[in-house]
């Protein structure tokens, strides 16, 4: 319902694409935290670094020396540097219903996030629906699982194929429309990237409206194709304080794997 | 209010009364057709002041002290006709003119040549008849209204291709689209890339994009006011035409010989028939088309009076593969009741239908879902025209609208993902009072000064939702059926004026208030069928528009070259922009998501037309700004609107090279239109995010299109008529830019890249049209 598009009329009309090299202009680097307590076993993570420029490699520079604690309320996790970048929680356990707060020092900088991870969801299965659209046949996952009536449920879908992340789409969806209901929901994807025989992944995620809100306002602004850019995109509002970039997020998992068919 | 309205009626039989000179007053038409002639100018030689131009029924009143007088009537195209009158008692005069045809002689061409353009107070207007538009090139070889104004100074285009325009900075839903008096809700079909104007249909179009006449009101750039054929009421006729995307059929006829007359035109794509021809099952099950209906009949009921119907009636389908289907349109109805009260006053009384839907079927998988959505209006219009003396007009009214919004409807299976759901309606009583005087002061200066005053209340029943800076809901309230929840009330002056400088030279100036109270929701680059009309409501305020302008006009070589050029200001009040991600469909509270702020707009437009001759045609430019301002936004700054573009420039030329051929082309070019991309990216969740630093900081590269056109004129008799439109749209291939976005390099992950969409790179068509 969310990405209600006519792709149809574009393919009649044999839009023409090619890539084009646009002056762009490079933003100050800026900070950018990510950050998540589950309900699975710890340690968790929190990644800090820098964002670069468009045009620039995909390599984001780690930001390291920073002070990270996680509290649950009663206790706060110090966590330690690891690797360059990534700071690990020692004995922090996730569960549902409680708050986590990050606190986050950088320098003179700091940085504050809260978020309150959500009861869990089961993902009961997943399955696939072969489409057909106008050009060809595209295979996309399902995730099927029960909404629990009269409670605002947020969710967020990660996709692995083969073991290895699907980078190119962002799911987030709650159940406005659809409280209460058993749900398949359409991970579609915006081109063929399943093919028969993968070993397809899911992770349900349970997380709070401020990071759905974050999630879902990314997923409007990084549209692509001719008719799917948003006419104003824009950073999505992060529950992260002081102006830093990323999101901090509290969730449940669930996790389902099949064979795409 | 009320007292404004009885003071008019109480003045009326006074003024009515108070002139005791006789009155020549008719009908002004077509010989050939008997089509009502709108704008057509009537004059008595004698008193060059007493000219006036037939008003949108083809009416005219002039009077005069008692005597001996010519009457002098002429339109463009047609022969001037000449009549002696004698003035000692009202008489009724109807007017024949005959078409000047496709003669070439001077002579004939001259007669069209007026300086309307100069004398006239009003400002910002711009009238074009469907057979001046036949000539000019345009995509699909579909002879468009809605294109063919987009070349006109201060009328931008919102994309390749497309029927929607920005007027004098204001947005698409800011323009008030008007068929037969009925508001059209979405004139587009097919994404935007057809117009809901079939041309066989249309008699006249105006578009009023400066001092909007206090007759108008409800929305806050421009009106563009179309009127419908009313058929041919001397003989049967059919006429049609036949192209690669879609056939048209026109039939028309009297219904009792000059006394009344039916058209109906109606029109179809066909570009699913080609997708049933695939031998690929799942491209051959998608269908996509629309049509389109267009219905009039007319009645004279007596010398004074005269009834009319028409109705229109559109709609789109998009069908992909069983599983999704889009269905979207608009219908209207009209009916209308000329009666000449006097001589001197006349009186249009219409009562109005309007609707726009759509309907959207989803059955995949376990999902059988179907979500509706429209808005409705029913419409009293009561418009008086009172010809008081020569040179001094007086026109006023009143207006009673009921809007019923429906913002969605979903049904859905229980075996589906969905809840059936049910968005209260919202309901609405937009009306007005008018008045207009117009009046010559001596020989030089003409003034129109006028004031409408319009009341919007919000009706329950319903419950009313308030909301924090944030978006979060506060408080409800609930209201019961019918009871109001808030009104609005705003005066809206209008004036303009023109000072005639020599005989082809004038300046002019006008002022006007313009407010809004129905407001289109959409936040993607391109117009969906979808968008959401929201009406004011505790939250939602009515815009306020206040524009001035100033222009300088002269014609030379005796009227046959038009120059023009005018500066515009305007202000606009409570626009509407959307919190970052907002959800628009389907959304109770769909309020939550808006945010408020202000916009400005400035601009010099210049214009020069060359209107007789084998070459004909003209140059426009505009040279413009837009902003906006809104709290959360560029830090409460100004920035660039959308649709805020430096330049702007359209070249039109139509040569006629001989009997059989006639060549046109023209050229566009404009800035391209301010947009938000990215300074930057990092990383989230193991994808890439794009970082963004301000709103419209950027520009869309420049746009540019040459089209070209040739039509080869068939043998041509009183009755028969047949031409060949061949052209192309995009000459020289250029690919201007419809979208960019910004995304993972395909052949290296590591790398992100810009992609530039285009749509439309030489698109030829051949059309044959034909009339018996």
């Amino acid at each position: 319902m969310k990405k209600f598009t006519i792709p149809g009329f574009v393919c009649l009309l044999c839009a023409c694409s090619k890539t084009v090299k646009l002056p762009l202009n490079t933003a100050a680097s800026q900070v950018v935290i990510q950050g998540e307590v589950t309900d699975q076993p710890g340690p968790y993570t929190v990644q800090i670094n820098q964002s670069v420029g468009f045009y620039a490699d995909n390599t984001f520079p780690a930001v390291s020396g920073a002070s990270v604690e996680i509290s649950d309320g009663t206790t706060t996790d110090s966590l330690t540097e690891t690797s360059p970048g990534i700071y690990t929680t020692h004995t922090l356990q996730g569960r549902s219903g409680s708050t986590y707060t990050l606190k986050v020092g950088i320098g003179d900088s700091t940085y504050t996030a809260s978020s309150t991870m959500p009861a869990p969801v089961t993902l009961d299965s997943v399955t696939f629906d072969n489409s057909s659209r106008f050009k060809k046949d595209q295979i996309n996952a399902q995730a099927n699982f029960q909404d629990p009536p009269n409670v605002k449920n947020y969710y967020q879908f990660v996709i692995y194929i083969n073991g290895v992340q699907f980078t190119k789409d962002i799911y987030a969806f709650d159940d406005r429309l659809t409280d209460g209901k058993y749900i398949t929901q359409n991970l579609r994807m915006d081109s063929t990237y399943l093919t028969y025989g993968d070993n397809v992944r899911v992770n349900m995620f349970c997380v709070d409206a401020n990071v759905y809100n974050y999630f879902n306002q990314l997923a409007q602004s990084n549209g692509t194709g001719a008719f799917n850019t948003a006419a104003a995109p824009g950073n999505p509002t992060s529950n992260i304080s002081n102006g830093a970039y990323g999101v901090f997020s509290a969730h449940t998992v669930s996790s389902n794997a099949a064979i795409a068919n | 209010m009320q007292r404004i309205l009885s003071t008019i009626f109480l003045l009326l039989p006074f003024l009515v009364h108070a002139q005791g000179r006789p009155t020549v007053s008719g009908t002004v038409r077509d010989a050939a057709s008997g089509e009502t002639l709108i704008g057509a100018s009537v004059l008595l030689a004698e008193q060059p002041h007493s000219a006036v131009l037939s008003n949108t029924f083809g009416f005219y009143s002039i009077n005069a002290p008692a005597g001996h007088y010519t009457l002098v009537v002429s339109f463009t195209g047609y022969k001037t006709d000449t009549l002696p009158i004698e003035l000692s008692k009202d008489v009724t005069l109807d007017i024949q003119l005959n078409s000047a045809g496709a003669v070439l002689q001077e002579a004939v061409v001259s007669a069209s040549r007026n300086n309307n353009n100069v004398v006239k107070p009003l400002m910002g207007v711009q009238k074009l008849s469907v057979t001046e538009i036949r000539d000019i090139p345009v995509i699909f070889g579909e002879k468009d209204i809605l294109k063919t104004i987009q070349l006109l100074p201060g009328v931008q285009s919102a994309g390749d291709g497309n029927s929607g325009f920005y007027v004098r900075g204001g947005a698409i839903d800011q323009n008030l689209i008007l068929l037969d008096g009925a508001t059209v809700y979405d004139p587009s079909h097919l994404l935007g890339f057809f117009s809901v104007f079939n041309s066989d249909a249309i008699k006249d179009v105006t578009l009023y994009k400066g001092a909007i006449p206090a007759e108008y009101g409800g929305r806050l750039s421009s009106v563009l006011d179309v009127k419908m054929n009313d058929g041919n009421s001397k003989d049967y006729s059919a006429s049609g035409g036949i192209g690669l995307i879609d056939s048209r059929l026109n039939i028309e006829g009297p219904i009792k010989k000059d006394d009344g007359s039916f058209i109906i035109s109606a029109r179809r794509t066909y570009a699913d028939v080609f997708l049933k021809l695939s031998k690929d099952t799942n491209t051959n099950r998608n269908s996509l088309y629309f049509y389109d209906l267009n219905l009039k009949a007319n009645y004279k009921l007596g010398e004074k009076d005269h009834l009319y119907l028409s109705g229109y009636f559109g709609q789109d389908h998009l069908g992909i593969s069983n599983s999704f289907d889009l269905t979207y349109g608009n219908s209207t109805a009209t009916l209308r009741w000329n009666h000449l009260l006097t001589s001197k006053l006349f009186s249009n009384t219409s009562l109005i239908y309007s609707k726009y839907n759509y309907t959207i079927g989803i059955n995949s998988g376990n999902n059988d879902v179907g979500i509706e959505s429209y808005i409705q209006d029913l419409h009293f219009k009561e418009d008086f025209e009172y010809y008081l003396s020569s040179g001094n007009k007086l026109t006023f009214g009143a207006d009673v609208i009921d809007h019923t919004i429906s913002p969605g409807v979903i049904t859905a299976s229980t075996s589906s993902n969905f809840n059936s759901l049910n968005i209260q309606d919202h309901h609405g009583l937009e009306s007005a009072l008018y008045i207009n005087h117009a009046v010559s002061v001596g020989d030089n200066l003409n003034i129109d000064y006028g004031l409408r005053a319009g009341l919007y209340t919000v009706l329950g029943p319903g419950t009313f939702y308030t909301y924090d800076q944030n978006g979060n809901t506060l408080d409800s309230t609930n209201y019961a059926s019918g009871k109001t929840v808030v009104n609005y009330f705003n005066l809206e002056p209008r004036f303009s004026t023109s000072y005639k400088l020599t005989d082809n030279s004038s300046i002019k100036a006008s002022y006007a208030r313009t407010t809004q109270n129905l407001h289109l929701l959409s936040n993607s680059t391109s117009s969906n069928p979808t968008d959401v009309w929201v009406s004011n409501s505790n939250n939602v305020k009515p815009e306020i528009g206040d524009q001035v302008s100033l222009g300088y006009y002269r014609n030379i070589k005796e009227n046959a070259y038009e120059l023009s050029a005018e500066i515009y200001y305007r202000y606009m009040q409570n626009q509407i922009d959307y919190r970052n991600g907002a959800q628009l469909i389907a959304n109770t509270n769909v309020e939550s998501q808006l945010i408020y702020g202000h916009g400005r707009a400035y601009g010099l437009e210049l214009y020069a037309r060359k209107k007789v001759g084998r070459l004909t045609g003209w140059i426009s430019y505009t040279l413009s700004r837009t902003e906006r301002q809104f709290p959360g936004v560029n830090n409460y700054s100004w920035y660039p609107a959308t649709q805020d573009r430096t330049h702007d420039l359209s070249v039109v030329g139509i040569y006629k090279l001989n009997k059989k051929w006639t060549l046109s082309s023209d050229f566009v070019y404009y800035t391209g239109n301010a947009i938000t991309w990215p300074s930057g990216k990092y990383q989230v969740e193991g994808q890439v995010a794009f970082l963004y630093t301000s709103r419209n900081g950027y520009r869309m590269p420049p746009y540019n299109r040459l089209d070209f056109s040739a039509t080869l004129q068939g043998k041509k008799t009183k009755k028969t008529d047949s031409y060949w439109i061949f052209s192309c749209y995009n000459v020289y291939g250029r690919e201007n830019p419809y979208s960019i976005s910004f995304q993972q390099d395909p052949a290296d992950p590591a790398k992100t890249q810009a992609v530039q969409y285009a749509l439309f790179r030489w698109v030829p068509s051949v059309s044959y049209n034909f009339k018996f």
